[in-house]
């Protein structure tokens, strides 16, 4: 029965939609501090590389090859970040987009280790691997009613939702703190903030770093849920792709960036016509947003009235 | 042979110098990084495909129709994207860099669409001249894009310091406040900018197509890209900078492609960026500190 | 001693926005900082705080040298400020602009703050309630959850004084708070600084209002294109030729335009 509903088609967009919600978070995040990253798609590819090698030729387990992969694109976010955040946000946006452009250079011509342009292949698929190791134990998917490739699909979906439930619930209670604070004064008024007593450079650093660690973690993720990779999965126009997400979905509220992420990679599927145009909307959508609406559909204001509609009604019961 | 990549660099430098001047001219003036000025750069490349192979015209007609389709382009670029977002309250600094990247995206899908993926074969009429002094072998297309290259750029600088719409441009960059207040259209400034930078965009795309036989929608980023890195280089907004930058840009490509890996060859122009950002960021001929846009 | 300013100088570009103005504030006084336009009066809270540093010459705070010392640092060390333009977070309710000042009294990091650890909820609870005192005291509290930039000009006035309080400061600066405001606020903005005086904290303030400066402070710089003119109390000052030289002579000029 519960094999009928579980339809792997739909558990890999939603996968998809998972991966790109933390990706929509991994701009998210340096946005609320007012930075604005071009080069989410190098770290996102810098997170693949690492898990994927890591996996492929030392044979570690997966949970530690997708978690070496997040901290190495961290790191690389810190290195970057230090020196380039004494830059103000348009100089940051370009600095982070030669980065990713210079990573996928790399990863397109240092073919020894990434096999250029080609790719890498055959890398631990992560359902797969729970599956053998589920087995292990002597576990089967018949014996919960499922086909293997159903359960297969059905495991990633829950450990992606749960990564991103996780981040969520991370991202949210750091914004209503004392951290989440000081990162809104930053992106409102640096100066002001700074003379408030703010270490700004410290929470810039800290703010970028966390949106390249998120990148590299779905990177890693995405790496271990499609099996190959390729450098053309980390070009600009990904990095431009999870711009859109947050940009459109709203930039000021975390609800943004997942409804963004999760709206704009549903929409080309179920109107397959449209996904061939897909830059093109992609394109007007941006342009008309910074004109009409720049904060993106959601926005504070709009959250506060969602609010008081479900207080209204409430009062009425 | 090292003479021949002298003068391969040299070309290729003059043209990232075009193109880089288009970047600094709009980023002087209004402050903003059109992240859209490779892909008017890559339509005007196409407009001259079109109009030599396909429609038969002479190549100076080409250059006149690549002038006019992307000044069209950087005109409604101003009107529609970029002067929507200014002096409203409230708009954050990365809404015109957000709003050209839809501009960028939209104009390399859309040529993607009427072109196809695949590059175009640029036949000028004169591709195989060449002119042999000693041993090295000089092409006319060289010698012509040079000679375009340095027109254009000698006759920016003189209407900038001579004419009165570009002392008026100066003034506007300098301080768009103190440049109304002293009577200047800004608003007609701020157009003209826009247009003049597009439209020189554009003929560097014509140069790209003579000088590499082929043109391609993927072009524009590449060549955008390579802008910002010059401009990062020889100091945002200053005109002389963005001409050594684009030469330096070009001699160190050619002389990487000739004599090391030309597998890095586009990813010099992003070190570059990289390391003049942090090293250095008010860039080497720039005076002003980059903090504080 | 509070803060000894020594031979400062500043200069921009050439131009000399400060030149060599020595003077120092005592404990739990106000003092006045004022002068024609251009004098020169911002310029010296930019250079106590550390926006710019100063060309030459030393500040002296506590009898500690701050003049290199970061913005943030400063600020920890018991100065801040309030801004001319105002530069409240727009976007941000008034009790959180006002938290955001008590950030460097208060220090729970990432980790404490995700995982609501139990210092930082009570860290949280008292950064609150102290924010909720101090909108009482210059009376916002019936507007705490309104964003800052819905307030009106007055009020947004009062609200960064508040904010400059949470993080206890020893030294508050004022820069020009009564700008813009009716008598009637002028009045009620006297009683606040006269309250802050009262809690044990020195105040330098820059102000137009005349009238204002005379009843507030208990001695008084002026500062005349950089230099320094005269200091005194309020009585002296309004009875020195140079002064009423300098302020008739900058009247006449703007008659004249």
């Amino acid at each position: 029965m519960l094999a009928d509903i579980i339809n792997p088609y739909f558990l890999q967009i939603l996968s998809f939609i998972l991966i790109n919600i933390l990706l929509a978070i991994s701009v998210y995040v340096p946005l609320s501090s007012g930075q604005l990253s071009l080069g989410s798609a190098g770290f996102m590819g810098v997170g693949a590389y690492t898990s994927a090698l890591l996996t492929i030729h030392f044979d570690i387990p997966l949970i530690i090859g997708i978690l070496a992969g997040a901290c190495v694109a961290g790191i690389l976010g810190i290195i970057v970040g230090i020196p380039s955040l004494r830059l103000s946000g348009v100089y940051l946006a370009i600095a982070t987009l030669g980065l990713g452009e210079v990573i996928r250079v790399i990863f397109v011509n240092w073919e020894s280790l990434t096999k250029g342009s080609i790719g890498l292949t055959g890398i631990p698929q992560m359902g797969r691997e729970i599956l053998n190791f589920a087995k292990g134990f002597g576990f089967d998917p018949a014996m919960i009613g499922l086909k293997s490739n159903q359960f297969v699909y059905l495991v990633i979906v829950l450990i992606l939702l749960l990564l991103v439930i996780a981040t969520i619930w991370f991202v949210v209670r750091q914004q209503n703190s004392r951290v989440g604070r000081s990162l809104s004064s930053i992106q409102m008024d640096e100066k002001a903030a700074e003379s408030m007593g703010i270490n700004i450079t410290y929470y810039k650093v800290l703010s970028f770093t966390q949106g390249a660690f998120l990148a590299g973690l779905a990177g890693a993720l995405f790496a271990h849920v499609m099996g190959y990779i390729s450098p053309s999965d980390f070009s600009y126009h990904r990095a431009v792709e999870i711009l859109i997400f947050t940009v459109f979905g709203g930039s000021e509220v975390i609800l943004g960036a997942v409804f963004g992420a999760t709206f704009l990679t549903l929409v080309p599927e179920v109107l397959r016509f449209i996904s061939d145009y897909r830059y093109i909307i992609y394109g007007i959508v941006l342009i008309i947003l910074m004109a009409v609406r720049p904060q993106g559909i959601f926005d504070i204001h709009l959250l506060n009235r969602l609010k008081g509609l479900k207080r209204s009604k409430g009062g009425v019961r | 042979m090292l003479l021949e990549q002298l003068v391969n660099g040299i070309t290729l430098g003059s043209i990232y110098a075009i193109v880089a001047l288009g970047f600094t001219l709009v980023f002087g003036v209004l402050g903003i990084i059109n992240m859209a000025h490779g892909e008017i750069f890559m339509v005007g490349a196409f407009v001259g495909v079109m109009t030599t192979s396909v429609l038969g015209w002479p190549l100076w007609l080409a250059f006149i129709a690549s002038i006019v389709v992307t000044g069209i382009l950087g005109y409604l670029l101003e009107r529609i994207t970029l002067r929507p977002l200014r002096g409203k309250k409230g708009v954050s600094h990365l809404a015109p860099l957000i709003s050209t990247i839809g501009v960028s995206i939209l104009l390399e899908n859309l040529s993607h669409h009427i072109f196809g993926a695949g590059n175009q074969p640029f036949r000028s009429s004169f591709a195989e001249i060449s002119i042999e002094i000693g041993s090295i072998t000089i092409y006319l297309v060289q010698i012509v894009i040079f000679a375009i290259s340095i027109l254009l750029m000698i006759g920016l600088t003189i209407w900038l310091s001579k004419t009165k719409a570009g002392k008026a441009l100066r003034a506007t960059a300098e301080n768009l406040e103190t440049a109304s207040i002293l009577g200047v259209d800004t608003k007609k400034i701020i157009t003209l900018t826009v247009i003049i930078a597009s439209a020189m965009g554009g003929i560097a795309g014509i140069l790209v197509g003579m000088a590499f036989n082929s043109v391609s929608p993927q072009m524009g980023l590449s060549m955008g890209l390579k802008g910002l890195a010059i401009i990062i280089l020889g100091g945002m907004g200053n005109v002389k900078g963005a001409m050594a930058g684009g030469l330096i840009l070009g001699l160190s490509e050619t002389f990487l492609v000739a004599f090391g890996d030309s597998g890095y060859r586009d990813a010099i122009a992003f070190i570059m960026i990289i390391f003049i950002l942090l090293l250095r960021p008010q860039g080497i001929f720039g005076s002003k500190i980059a903090e504080g846009r | 001693m509070v803060l000894k300013i020594q031979n400062v100088s500043k200069n921009f570009g050439g131009i000399n926005a400060l030149k060599d103005v020595t003077f120092s504030i005592n404990e739990g006084e106000i003092y006045g900082l004022i002068g024609p336009n251009g004098a020169g009066k911002t310029t010296m809270f930019n250079l106590i705080t550390n926006i710019f540093e100063p060309t030459s010459g030393e500040i002296i705070f506590n009898g500690e040298n701050i003049t290199a010392l970061k913005s943030y640092k400063i600020t920890e060390k018991g100065i801040c400020r309030t801004y001319q333009n105002i530069r409240l977070f727009p976007q941000m309710s008034a009790l959180k602009n006002v938290m955001v000042g008590g950030h460097c009294r208060s220090n729970a990091g990432v980790f404490s703050s995700v995982f609501r650890t139990k210092s930082q909820r009570k860290e949280e609870q008292e950064l609150t309630k102290k924010a909720e005192e101090l909108l009482e005291l210059v009376g916002l509290l019936e507007f705490k959850d309104t964003f800052a930039e819905n307030l009106a000009y007055g009020q947004q006035r009062r609200l960064e004084i508040a904010r400059a309080l949470a993080s206890n400061p020893s030294l508050l600066l004022l820069d020009e708070p009564a700008a813009g405001m009716n008598e009637k606020e002028t009045d009620s903005l006297y009683d606040l600084i006269k309250m802050v005086q009262s809690m044990g904290i020195t105040v330098l303030i820059i102000e137009h209002d005349m009238p204002l400066v005379m009843k507030l402070c208990d001695r008084i710089t002026v500062l005349n294109f950089g230099e320094k003119l005269a200091e005194g109390t309020p009585e002296e000052i309004q009875s020195n030729e140079a002064v009423i030289e300098a302020y008739l002579g900058k009247e006449e000029e703007e008659e004249i335009a």
